[in-house]
């Protein structure tokens, strides 16, 4: 038999247990302290969470937000080495239940929390430029396919969350008001250091939501026209040198 | 083969980032936490990249686990290595604790018991990686808030033995020594004597919490005179190592660590004899 396997596993039922009658049980193995154990892994993991979750944090509160993340804890504990990653599953977690959260618009400000943190540390990338898009010969336009910055997202979310998320992102205490129902995208990326992000609109989101899902310009027109552009090659073109100028394309793939 | 190092460091936090790009500190090198420069790229890289071109670095992890039930996880190994290719440490560290079992991460640094079938689980897993990473691992003492009843022996004698059977080396970490002492009522200075001076590589320094009766090892507030009376003591045994402070929480500004680690200096040059190259000379030999 283990001993080594079994007294490691007794100590971490205890610590996540956080229990102080499972804590008591087990004299047998230790002296001393274990509490410190316990107080300390949830009390770290919640910071994780509220560094994760910076806005998510703020707009719900440091008493709301415990009670949320300890639910969190219980249910998914960590099985990553870095707590960079810990609380990938926190939107699938508030949403799946309709009682964790006090309003809905919270998945959405928890959506852009993790784009964000996902943008600030994804990899590097040279954009794709004017120039280069510019020495494509005409006629190979209706095939190309474009790649995106590694660092871009491209978000779905129901309530106008910006001017909330991004005033708590800028200063803990603003002043904010609930946000609106209102159903749209949002794309998160970074250029440079800098991380980014602005809404759609419907027509843009649909071109993208088609680049991302490896549509090629000639697709992308289809797509624009089937959803009522009057002159898809036009705005679609103009979509492009949108994205180009603000980092979002990071290659040409050949059609 | 691991480097040589001189002088006094400090943890590289990303509060000093500018600090450390915008003028020259005096710091001699720095300690990063591996962990937080595992991501694919952006501000942590960038920084990384900027300021290792200024400073001597050496890696500092928290998640090897090497105490652990589970089998090492390579790929985090492989990562880890990766690191190593970019940063050029001189050495690379991580804990004398397990972090979790069963998949599971704790994301703390777990006390190990001090038996024989610890010792030889631990001693392997220690070849093990430094199999892989091509350089002996070094590894520090961590504070505890328990001790195992099966304990055969004691922790600084469990450290020794380690030493002999997989040639690792040491990071000693003076305030977890004392706050150890205090948790589990040992005398910190057997401790010291105990500990074997030619694998000492790295000594950290730093603040914790008092609660009278024990102590919790936060990182967060300045060192307190028992630490430094303790890294006086064990200067004086093993002449110069390098040492630097350690910050988690409660960042102060930069000048305010490097003021700290002027204490250090001085507290060295006194007891060590002034002279910085001397725990050199001692590895060299």
């Amino acid at each position: 038999m283990n001993t080594l396997l079994a007294l490691q596993q007794r100590f971490q039922k205890a610590v996540i247990s956080g229990d102080q009658q499972y804590a008591n049980a087990m004299p047998g193995d230790v002296r001393g302290r274990l509490e410190i154990y316990a107080n300390a892994y949830r009390g770290r993991l919640i910071d994780v969470l509220a560094d994760n979750y910076p806005v998510l944090y703020r707009a719900m509160g440091d008493a709301a937000f415990r009670e949320l993340a300890n639910t969190y804890i219980s249910a998914q504990p960590s099985t990553f080495r870095s707590v960079r990653w810990y609380g990938d599953g926190l939107v699938d977690f508030i949403t799946e239940e309709d009682d964790r959260i006090p309003h809905p618009a919270l998945a959405d400000i928890a959506r852009m929390d993790w784009a964000t943190r996902a943008a600030f540390d994804a990899a590097d990338a040279n954009p794709l430029t004017h120039a280069e898009l510019a020495g494509i010969a005409p006629e190979k336009w209706s095939d190309l396919r474009f790649s995106l910055v590694p660092s871009f997202d491209l978000i779905d979310i129901d309530w106008a969350i910006e001017a909330l998320w991004h005033a708590l992102n800028n200063d803990e205490n603003a002043e904010t008001e609930a946000p609106e129902a209102h159903r749209h995208s949002l794309i998160i990326w970074r250029y440079g250091l800098e991380t980014r992000w602005r809404a759609l609109q419907p027509l843009e989101a649909l071109a993208l939501k088609a680049v991302q899902s490896g549509a090629s310009f000639a697709q992308c027109c289809v797509t624009l026209m089937e959803n009522g552009s009057t002159d898809p090659a036009a705005e679609a073109a103009q979509f492009l040198q949108l994205w180009i100028t603000e980092g979002v394309l990071a290659s040409v793939l050949s059609g | 083969m691991n480097k040589h190092l001189e002088g006094f460091g400090l943890g590289l936090r990303s509060e000093h980032y500018r600090d450390f790009v915008e003028s020259p500190q005096r710091v001699d090198w720095l300690e990063i936490i591996s962990e937080n420069y595992l991501v694919p790229g952006g501000k942590p890289l960038h920084f990384l990249d900027r300021i290792r071109r200024d400073y001597p670095m050496v890696m500092h992890g928290v998640s090897l686990s090497i105490g652990s039930s589970d089998p090492l996880d390579f790929n985090y190994l492989r990562q880890l290595k990766a690191l190593a290719g970019r940063v050029e440490p001189a050495w690379i560290s991580d804990h004398l604790c397990w972090t979790g079992t069963d998949a599971i991460n704790l994301h703390d640094l777990l006390p190990l018991p001090y038996t024989e079938q610890c010792l030889r689980h631990v001693s392997a897993r220690i070849v093990q990686v430094q199999d892989f990473l091509g350089r002996p691992l070094v590894m520090e003492n961590a504070s505890t808030y328990v001790t195992f009843q099966s304990d055969e022996i004691s922790e600084w004698e469990f450290i020794n033995e380690l030493v002999q059977r997989s040639g690792c080396e040491l990071l000693l970490d003076v305030n977890n020594v004392y706050v150890s002492s205090v948790n589990h009522g040992f005398d910190p200075h057997a401790f010291i004597d105990a500990i074997p001076v030619a694998s000492v590589r790295q000594i950290h320094l730093a603040g914790h919490e008092d609660h009278g009766d024990y102590i919790i090892d936060t990182h967060d507030q300045s060192i307190v005179d028992p630490v430094w009376d303790l890294y006086a003591y064990t200067m004086k045994r093993t002449g110069f190592i390098p040492t630097m402070i350690e910050r988690d929480d409660n960042i102060p500004p930069l000048t305010e660590l490097i003021a700290e680690l002027d204490m250090a200096r001085e507290i060295a040059r006194v007891e060590a004899s002034g002279d910085s190259s001397r725990g050199a000379e001692r590895v060299a030999a």
